[in-house]
């Protein structure tokens, strides 16, 4: 849950990004590590196996900057893809302010994407949240790949986003959709701190 | 130091001049950072915040499969640096601390001068105030402002 800070004026939210093994979650947190500048963002953690998969989380802290006074900054978390990882997939999704799932647009994938967003309903439902309640915005990765391979934005919206989320296409390895997902996901977490109905 | 909120000033700066501690943070379960002391640079604290929550939900859930109800306190003694890390019921909720010491101190002292820690920011904590919505009326143009500016697009 966000935490506001009225004495410092200074606003916390934490973005979890959430989806299969393998589909660009943590190469999302790089692009954006390596495309913010250096005032703005803090160390990205990472902590993975030698094989580089994500073990545990990533983590990217960036500073947004002044938004009605208030000091806002975003926590960025990535949980680990895998199926067997399930235990601290759902440690890190405590207290979230908002979920990024990212799929993988490859049609061969399909199935772990669909149980992935199981996974995050199951997850979120556990810890007493319904996910019609929290902000989401769905990632389609990896749509640089030949077409023959991958599911259209709209093949995988009419699969996938069956609350009509706002969706993207990215290419997260160059860059292309990430910052419009991030910019998506931070809207609407912001928007929500507005209403005031997520207020810690 | 730099707390969230004024009441939890008081009892972190006595268990700071007491347990001689060189760096003090206090998070939330969720890795939400409460307090600091020490630390130079806030997007730090941030990640230091994250793994301390890392570490005690990742070590709680250890003792759950061990069938243990709680591990209480865990510490790490480098060779010029401790860390002693714990979690702990407050009426805010599940907060956790992470904190540094050096040779000037012992972790029997850290140890001892938090259980104060504990119960005076429990002592202290005044009734939880009902908030209205945050961000004033100009907030889109803001929030579109610090995005453009932050993401170029």
């Amino acid at each position: 849950m966000s935490l506001v800070n009225f004495t410092t004026r200074e606003i916390t939210c934490k973005i979890v990004y959430y989806g299969p093994g393998r589909s660009g979650k943590t190469t999302n947190l790089q692009y954006v590590f390596g495309r913010v500048p250096e005032s703005r963002r803090g160390r990205m953690v990472s902590l993975a196996t030698h094989g580089d998969r994500t073990l545990f989380f990533d983590f990217l802290p960036i500073d947004l900057g002044s938004i009605s006074g208030f000091t806002t900054r975003f926590q960025l978390y990535t949980v680990p893809g895998q199926s067997y990882y399930n235990s601290t997939r759902k440690l890190v999704l405590q207290g979230s302010d908002g979920v990024v799932f990212v799929a993988d647009s490859q049609a061969a994938r399909f199935d772990e994407n669909l149980e992935s967003l199981q996974n995050l309903q199951e997850n979120l439902l556990e810890q007493g949240v319904d996910i019609r309640q929290l902000p989401v915005v769905m990632q389609y990765n990896k749509q640089d790949l030949p077409g023959d391979l991958v599911l259209s934005r709209e093949a995988l919206d009419d699969a996938l986003n069956f609350r009509e989320v706002q969706s993207f296409a990215a290419d997260a390895l160059h860059g292309s959709g990430v910052f419009e997902t991030l910019k998506g996901i931070s809207e609407q977490v912001l928007r929500r701190l507005a209403a005031g109905s997520a207020v810690g | 130091m730099r707390t969230l909120e004024p009441w939890v000033g008081p009892p972190l700066d006595a268990f700071l001049s007491e347990s001689s501690a060189r760096l003090v943070l206090l998070m939330t379960s969720a890795g939400q950072v409460v307090a600091q002391h020490g630390f130079a640079r806030s997007l730090d604290v941030m990640a230091a915040s994250a793994l301390g929550a890392g570490i005690v939900a990742s070590t709680a859930e250890v003792a759950r499969l061990m069938g243990e109800p709680d591990f209480g306190a865990l510490v790490h003694q480098g060779a010029g640096h401790g860390l002693f890390i714990s979690s702990f019921d407050t009426p805010r909720g599940r907060w956790i601390a992470l904190v540094v010491f050096g040779e000037d101190t012992t972790v029997g002292l850290v140890q001892l001068f938090f259980g104060r820690l504990c119960a005076d920011l429990r002592a202290a904590a005044p009734p939880e105030q009902p908030r209205g919505p945050v961000l004033a009326e100009d907030f889109e143009h803001d929030l579109n402002a610090s995005l453009h500016a932050l993401f170029g697009r």
